[in-house]
């Protein structure tokens, strides 16, 4: 039967050669459109997991409720209070309550690899006649460059000149610009708590993204006396050893704590959105690619059972079953599926290969190589791609091969007798 | 031992339309047996369902005793493989199987075509078609493709050998090859050989000649 179904095959070369077509371009279109949104997602996954923490402890927030302001007002002189405008919002904190208790308790979790107390204020960063408002992170720089890349983004100067006090500043690119200020200059920072403090710009730092490099790092001392809040510390940034586990530590730790606790991938959810209608664009492409294939397969095998029906009808009156006749169509679907998978594979492989050599702007300290476009080339995306085309194939072919099978051969034999 | 029609009815569509009623004969094995009668008397029918090929709206056909209806799946395609040959008013070869390749098809259900090779090309010698072996059917005349179907239909030795108007579409003298072909096969492997013909010269060389009319039996010389 597998001889035969072959011979088939090959008497009707342009149909089949057609039908090949469909089911590779429908396996190569998988494999590079996967290879490039998976190459992107990694890419993207890359880019937050190694230029920020893995988790972030913030100072806690409360949303006010209807009773949230009883107490202020009436101090429990009344048992109950009925508002005309119910009390909504929300209510900040200015400070994590008990940072050394977090330090103790990230010192001892195995899954913990670094940490760094933060204080991340508002401030309006001045020189000469201009102003710039700006967020101003302090911090200890040693913990610091352990929890994210600042220290490997520098583009002038050393991260760690920012000591541990004497009001030395790293300015992002962006900020710098706008500032007008150059390295070594003075600057003066405001953060609305007494009079302006005077820094030093001891280097420069590119995140790679704009908005990134509107931000200026000191140290947590200099920050915190400039904020007139000595020891107080409003974030703490944590990395893990496996990022993968960021989200569930994240919502363990805050169900112990009243501090508002976030992984990365819970702050850049929109990100994995793009990521999820990424996937349904793809899936969406390739469906109807191997639908057009697998109804040009339907076709052409519909075609040959009409044109057979007398082989049918003599393959079963020598003894041969339905599920022969049966396998003679579905063999043939299986063919065209495996070798227009196979190639749809070999040349979506080099397609890919291609375009990873095609400039993009990658970035240092990320697992993607520097200026080129991230494909993925795992074998999960091949091996998906494989049995997509050869799954539409067989199912293409089943309906064909049922009908075949279907017929005894007297119903065939009898249109050409009395 | 033998093969027996037991008051066999055929009605086919829907309002029926009586095809056969109430035939009963018996054909003992190694007997040529012409089925003649006019066109619409039933005799392909009649072959068809001996053959075991359709199926009887009433009565039995038995093949040495056994009900060719109650037999299951397996048995059945056993049965058509191994004890029954066909040759049909047109050849039905298949076209992009050579020669010795459409003459080993039955051989090959049960993986026995390597060991039939030798054997398909003895007949394929006798049937004088030995040189053209390897050609395809669009390759033959008429007569020789025919010649083709013949050979497959002996290629498994059958106990049974059922023709439909073998020589219906065929000049007269490849018509008479192809009768010496069954008449061979009958005296040499005592196949019991049941014929649908229109011809007379060769229904009355048979052994034994049924007659069909209105899908009854008219005439049997036995």
């Amino acid at each position: 039967m597998i001889s035969l179904a072959i011979r088939y095959l090959f008497s009707r070369k342009r149909q089949s050669l057609f039908t090949l077509l469909g089911i590779f371009l429908g396996a190569a279109g998988f494999v590079i459109i996967s290879g490039f949104f998976a190459g992107f997602r990694t890419f993207m996954i890359d880019q937050l997991v190694n230029n920020s923490a893995h988790i972030f402890i913030e100072a806690r927030q409360e949303f006010l409720t209807t009773h949230s302001l009883d107490d202020a007002f009436f101090a429990k002189r009344i048992s109950h209070a009925f508002w005309k405008s119910v009390p909504a919002g929300k209510k900040d904190y200015n400070r994590i309550e008990n940072p050394e208790g977090w330090y103790k308790r990230l010192e001892a979790d195995p899954r913990v690899d670094a940490y760094s107390p933060q204080l991340v204020v508002a401030a309006l960063f001045s020189k000469g006649g201009t102003s710039v408002s700006a967020t101003l992170t302090g911090c200890t720089p040693e913990q610091q460059a352990r929890v994210n890349t600042i220290a490997a983004n520098m583009t002038e100067g050393a991260f760690s000149e920012i000591g541990n006090g004497g009001n030395r500043i790293i300015l992002g690119q962006e900020l710098l610009r706008r500032l007008g200020a150059k390295l070594l200059q003075n600057i003066l920072v405001s953060t609305g708590a007494g009079a302006p403090t005077p820094f030093q710009i001891v280097g420069v730092y590119d995140s790679g993204s704009k908005g990134g490099n509107q931000q200026a790092y000191a140290s947590l001392a200099d920050v915190q006396r400039a904020n007139q809040t000595l020891n107080l510390v409003n974030q703490i940034d944590v990395r893990l050893a496996d990022y993968e586990q960021s989200a569930s530590v994240a919502t363990t730790w805050s169900g112990i704590s009243l501090e508002a606790i976030e992984s990365w991938d819970q702050r850049n959810a929109n990100i994995f959105t793009i990521f999820s209608l990424q996937a349904m664009m793809r899936n969406i492409i390739v469906s109807v690619v191997m639908l057009v294939a697998g109804f040009g397969i339907y076709n052409v095998l519909m075609m040959t059972v009409t044109q057979k029906m007398k082989d049918i009808a003599i393959l079963q009156a020598m003894g041969y079953e339905s599920w022969e006749v049966r396998s003679l169509f579905l063999f043939q679907g299986l063919v065209l599926g495996a070798i227009g998978a196979a190639l749809g594979l070999i040349v979506g492989y080099f397609v890919c290969q291609y375009l990873e050599t095609l400039p993009f702007g990658g970035r240092a300290g990320t697992t993607v190589p520097l200026g080129h476009l991230a494909i993925d080339l795992s074998f999960a995306i091949y091996s998906q791609a494989a049995l997509l085309s050869i799954l539409s194939a067989l199912v293409a072919s089943y309906l064909p091969a049922r009908a075949a099978a279907h017929f005894t051969p007297i119903e065939i034999i009898r249109g050409g007798t009395e | 031992m033998a093969l027996s029609a037991q008051q066999v009815s055929k009605r086919i569509g829907n309002p029926a339309t009586q095809i056969l009623t109430s035939i009963s004969l018996e054909i003992p094995d190694g007997q040529f047996v012409a089925l003649t009668g006019r066109s619409g008397s039933g005799k392909s029918t009649l072959l068809y369902m001996l053959s075991g090929l359709d199926s009887v709206s009433d009565g039995a056909v038995l093949a040495d005793g056994k009900d060719l209806s109650q037999m299951k799946r397996v048995e059945k395609a056993h049965f058509r493989n191994e004890q029954i040959g066909f040759v049909f008013q047109f050849h039905y070869l298949i076209a992009e199987l050579t020669v010795l390749e459409n003459v080993l098809l039955p051989a090959k259900k049960y993986g026995k075509a390597a060991e039939r090779t030798e054997f398909a090309k003895s007949i394929l010698e006798k049937v004088g078609l030995a040189e053209k072996h390897q050609r395809l059917p669009r390759q033959l005349s008429g007569g020789e493709e025919q010649r083709v179907a013949i050979a497959r239909a002996l290629i498994m030795e059958p106990k049974y050998l059922f023709a439909d108007e073998p020589t219906g579409s065929l000049d007269s003298v490849n018509g008479e090859v192809v009768m010496k072909m069954l008449e061979l096969a009958n005296v040499e492997k005592k196949m019991t050989i049941i014929m649908v013909t229109h011809e007379m010269d060769f229904a009355k060389r048979a052994q034994r000649q049924i007659q069909l009319a209105d899908g009854k039996i008219m005439h049997d010389s036995s």
